[in-house]
């Protein structure tokens, strides 16, 4: 190298002088007045010059002998590996530091040819020619060296192993709300309530195998310095952009059209929701900054170029995963859409600050933009979703009364997926902040005025308690289409026990407070105690002394209560045994109770009137009373007569 | 941009109007006039776009900035006929018959157009990608002389950007494209190998989807409004479900779009229609257009895309036969053709981003427009049928 530098400038210099000497020469021939024998001095003086020149001239076709002799070299190099079969870069590591030399070597020439002044000398153009023509060969190979190497390092992760994703909510609440009335709903085990990830770890991995990278880079900067930045660019992206294309659908996500999405069924919807949500996390905390960082490290110190090449490899999948937002956003806002719309919001909000950080150029602002109005819009769908909860519930009616009294799936669906809520606290709140809340209820609201503590007084414990006490009045509206006002105080005496129970067992109870546990508890616990009242006063009164103050009454009126006792016994127990108390608690409780007022009047009864027993008027002994009593709410009917305990 | 100007003292017009028009409890011949007003603004702009100033030769019909006047010309007719429908007017009035019918599937032709600029925003990342190629070959061409080397590399760029414009519709759908390998196996004495990678054109629209498809089912029940019917505010609603179907069209013409077979199928607006004349005239022009490319399989007819098409044929051929230092009169030529290669881009340079962010207008504004629809309807569903 040192040899070109020193040979070419010392000609150059020469030619300047010779040429500048010329130069006068001739123009002080052209001067008139001028005596012969200078005039002839002058004409020696020019063919002496021209001899020069042509001197130097030869002496620098010499100097171009030896750039010709590198070039040469160099040119084997690059054309020997064109008829071979294998890769540069899988050949070793020689092999590649060699051709990148040849490659150096040529530049340098070029470089060297370029700077000279004299464009006229044919011997150069000459040289500059075959070595633009080596050059296109050698990056031409480069480039394919480039896109092998990218292609056969790449390193394939499992998105499965990802940490964070065990600790995603993992309960999945899909039943749609139109399937309430008809088949009772299971009951669902808790989400996950495992506190949240620190989903600010940076996930980042290598995309493309770390032993490769000073390898790409250095043949980024050949292929740069070479004016060769937008082939590299083309095929850099190419590669990767196909690597993401294929991520993206081992993350089994389906490029989907808009109006597919609106069609979409509620299951597969859930699902691809879900997808999304997950997606998102992976590809813009994972995949994404690590390309980011891939492009960084290939190309840092390239100007923007780094960004230019982020953003073209990721902007198709990034319009992919916008657009299935804005379709979901355009959806009608079904209630069960809520929790995945919360999902959806989260999981956005949580990565704005990623997105704005890899984004962060200024040709890349619509990005940023895109996802931050799309945050807006997923709120409001989560809004409408909730107001849309909130209506489906109070607009839930049925023609026919629940069978058996138990508790009704509206009541589960609503309870279970309200459980869920607190999950979502701080971002309901967020949302709900400016929604009023209407209470059909507004004595509720007073109640509330005073003592309330922050969690019960937050947005989304107003709307909680909202969306109870209309669910309690849908209630009441469907225990209204009982016949039997035994059944409908069994119905609501279940109803708003599960309620109760539903809330004192998760973290619900800290939004509706105390006062509310109790307030329920008091209205559960009333309808129990009518229900009594109305199933067995007027069975226990048959069992009353009408004249207290006589020993006992007369043995037909005795017979005749007795009778009438069995007789209003038996028609109880066959209806009520077919009633439904599906808490165990519960059920012991009403009959321990029911047992204490009956067994205890039934006794006292027979125990006034020891003499008139026998056993034709009485059909059954306080143990049997007793037996029986145990059989009622389990929801199988039975008659006295096929009773097991009979 | 004039047209956005009179769009606002057209709407600042219309809400003073509407006070008054509700103010006087429904003065129908107000509303008629609108009408007019609204269907003279469209033959209007229509008009415009069909004859554009000589002058200027940019602005050639599907040239990129053509499109761009065109998505002006949507988003304002679009926000007039929203004000006519909209603004200041009791929502029972348009939730009932016929345009509780005819609302519900403007805004599904609505949804539909959605999926359409979707596919058209992926389209122009390969018009891009073009540009891209064709700039490789102008830097290689664009000095004096042209060397072997340099003529090679243009070449190869070239011969790349005729491959990415040649890519089937279908192709893109086809999931094998991700699964290509890039092999590298056979690597023979070719000096010019052909491009073994073209950059994948994933769509961004579902697997079967087909934009000429798509079209045609937004003309579905597309007819125009007869009797009484036309000259009410079925009228609007007609010639904006036109308009949308037209400029998505266009749209899907020119750029590279999923599965267009059969595009040119023109839907049929009624000859008759005065502010249909110059829709039609367009209609017409895109539509022979069309069908003259259709056979060959192409990148669109946008017009930029065409040039460089026609340039890099060219100037494959001219590279396919150069030999330093080349005849001086071919490399006049291509000089020449180089040059305007390099004009080429630099539009698209300056178009193409402004044209894929006003696309995407067109989407959000389409959105938006169909929630306060939606909105409307309810409402009007509520008043005008009262819970029991």
């Amino acid at each position: 190298m040192d040899g070109f530098q020193s040979a070419i400038p010392a000609y150059e210099g020469d030619l300047h002088v010779v040429a500048a000497a010329h130069h006068i020469v001739k123009a002080l021939g052209t001067t008139k007045n001028l005596s012969d024998d200078l005039r002839k001095i002058l004409i020696d003086l020019d063919a002496h010059l021209s001899t020069i020149t042509s001197n130097i001239d030869n002496k620098g076709v010499r100097g171009f002998f030896d750039v010709e002799e590198r070039l040469k070299q160099a040119e084997k190099k690059i054309v020997s590996w064109e008829s071979d079969q294998k890769m540069i870069w899988d050949s070793g590591p020689r092999e590649a530091s060699e051709y990148l030399e040849a490659v150096d070597e040529i530049q340098t020439l070029i470089d060297g040819l370029r700077g000279l002044s004299v464009n006229e000398n044919r011997k150069q153009k000459e040289l500059l020619h075959r070595a633009a023509s080596v050059l296109q060969m050698a990056m031409s190979r480069l480039e394919e060296e480039l896109i092998h190497m990218l292609v056969q390092h790449r390193q394939h992760f499992e998105p499965k192993h990802m940490s964070f994703r065990s600790t995603r909510r993992d309960v999945i609440y899909d039943e749609s709300f139109v399937s309430v009335e008809d088949e009772p709903a299971e009951e669902t085990s808790s989400r996950n309530c495992s506190s949240c990830s620190n989903d600010s770890d940076e996930f980042i991995v290598d995309l493309v195998h770390t032993q490769v990278i000073p390898d790409i880079k250095s043949i980024a900067k050949v292929m740069f310095t070479s004016d060769y930045g937008n082939e590299f660019c083309e095929a850099f992206i190419g590669v990767r952009k196909e690597a993401l294309d294929q991520y993206f659908a081992i993350l089994e996500m389906r490029k989907l059209s808009i109006e597919d999405v609106l069609k979409m069924e509620w299951t597969s919807m859930s699902r691809e929701m879900n997808k999304w949500t997950w997606s998102m996390k992976i590809i813009f905390r994972v995949y994404l900054a690590s390309e980011n960082r891939l492009c960084d490290q290939v190309l840092g110190n390239v100007g923007s170029i780094h960004s230019f090449c982020f953003l073209e490899i990721s902007k198709e999948t990034i319009l992919s995963l916008l657009n299935f937002g804005e379709a979901i956003a355009l959806g009608p806002h079904q209630p069960e859409k809520l929790l995945r719309l919360l999902d959806m919001y989260e999981t956005l909000t949580d990565l704005l600050l990623d997105i704005d950080t890899l984004f962060s150029e200024e040709s890349c602002s619509f990005v940023r933009i895109e996802f931050h109005e799309l945050l807006g819009r997923l709120g409001d769908s989560a809004i409408a979703a909730f107001k849309a909860f909130g209506l489906a519930i109070s607009s839930s009616g049925s023609s026919h009364p629940f069978p058996g009294g138990g508790v009704h799936p509206l009541n589960k669906y609503v309870m279970n997926y309200i459980r869920m809520f607190p999950e979502y606290c701080s971002t309901l709140n967020l949302l709900l902040k400016d929604q009023h809340a209407d209470f059909p209820n507004p004595v509720l609201e007073l109640d509330y005025g005073q003592n309330m503590s922050l969690s019960t007084s937050c947005p989304m414990a107003c709307h909680l308690r909202s969306i109870t006490s209309s669910l309690e009045s849908n209630l009441h509206k469907k225990s209204k289409l009982y016949k039997d006002e035994a059944l409908r105080h069994i119905f609501l005496t279940n109803n708003i026990h599960y309620l109760v129970q539903k809330v004192k067992g998760s973290e619900l109870r800290l939004f509706f407070g105390d006062e509310w546990i109790r307030k329920h508890n008091a209205k559960f616990q009333q309808h129990a105690m009518n229900y009594e009242r109305a199933t067995w006063s007027s069975v226990v009164s048959l069992l009353k002394d009408d004249n207290p103050g006589s020993s006992s009454m007369s043995k037909s009126t005795f017979k005749e209560r007795c009778k009438g006792f069995s007789i209003a016994f038996e028609e109880v127990y066959k209806s009520q045994t077919s009633w439904c108390i599906p808490d165990p608690q519960l059920r012991e409780d009403l009959r321990i109770s029911t047992s204490l007022k009956v067994v205890h009047a039934y006794r006292t009864f027979l125990g006034r009137n020891t003499t008139h027993i026998d056993d034709k008027c009485v059909k059954h002994t306080v143990e049997d009373v007793e037996k029986l009593l145990l059989d009622l709410f389990e929801g199988s009917p039975r008659s006295s007569r096929n009773s097991r305990r009979w | 941009m004039p047209a956005t100007e009179y769009q606002g003292s057209f709407l600042g017009r219309i809400s003073i109007r509407r006070n008054q028009v509700i103010a006087m409890d429904g003065n129908h011949e107000q509303e008629l006039e609108d009408l007019e007003l609204f269907q003279r603004h469209v033959s209007d702009r229509f008009a415009d776009l069909l004859s554009p100033p000589d002058d200027v030769p940019a602005d050639a019909l599907l040239s990129i900035s053509w499109l761009r006047r065109l998505l002006d010309v949507f988003l304002c007719c679009e926000a007039e006929f929203k004000a006519i429908l909209l603004m200041g007017r009791d929502p029972s009035q348009i939730s009932k018959p016929p345009l509780d019918r005819l609302i519900p599937e403007l805004l599904d032709r609505a949804v539909k157009s959605l999926d359409l600029c979707n596919a058209v925003t992926s389209g122009l990342e390969s018009v891009r990608h073009c540009q891209k190629l064709a700039e490789i070959a102008v830097s290689a061409l664009d000095q004096n002389p042209i060397g072997d080397g340099q003529a090679r590399r243009a070449k190869k760029a070239l011969v790349s950007l005729i491959s990415v414009m040649n890519h089937d519709d279908n192709e893109g759908a086809n999931t094998k494209s991700t699964e290509r390998s890039w092999s590298f196996g056979r690597r023979g004495g070719n000096k010019d190998r052909t491009p073994e990678h073209l950059r994948s054109l994933s769509w961004q629209v579902a697997k079967n989807w087909s934009a000429a498809k798509q079209i045609q089912s937004m003309t579905n029940n597309l007819v125009a409004p007869r009797g009484a019917e036309a000259t009410g505010l079925a009228s609007p609603v007609y010639i904006m479900s036109v308009i949308m179907v037209f400029v998505m069209w266009a749209l899907a013409a020119a750029i590279p779009c999923q599965e267009r077979t059969g595009l040119a199928t023109h839907f049929p607006v009624p000859k008759q229609l005065n502010w249909a004349h110059s829709m039609i005239g367009l209609q017409e022009k895109i539509g022979d257009e069309w069908k003259k490319k259709e056979k060959k399989g192409m990148a669109g007819l946008l017009e930029e895309t065409q040039k460089m098409e026609k340039l890099g044929q060219s100037l494959i051929e001219f590279t396919d036969s150069f030999q330093f230092p080349g005849e001086t009169e071919k490399v006049k030529e291509a000089a020449a053709q180089v040059a305007e290669l390099a004009e080429t881009c630099r539009r698209m340079e300056e178009g193409l981003v402004p044209l894929q962010m006003q696309i995407r207008e067109v989407f959000h504004r389409i959105v938006r427009s169909r929630t306060e629809f939606l909105d409307v309807l309810e409402q009007g569903g509520k008043s005008s049928a009262p819970l029991v």
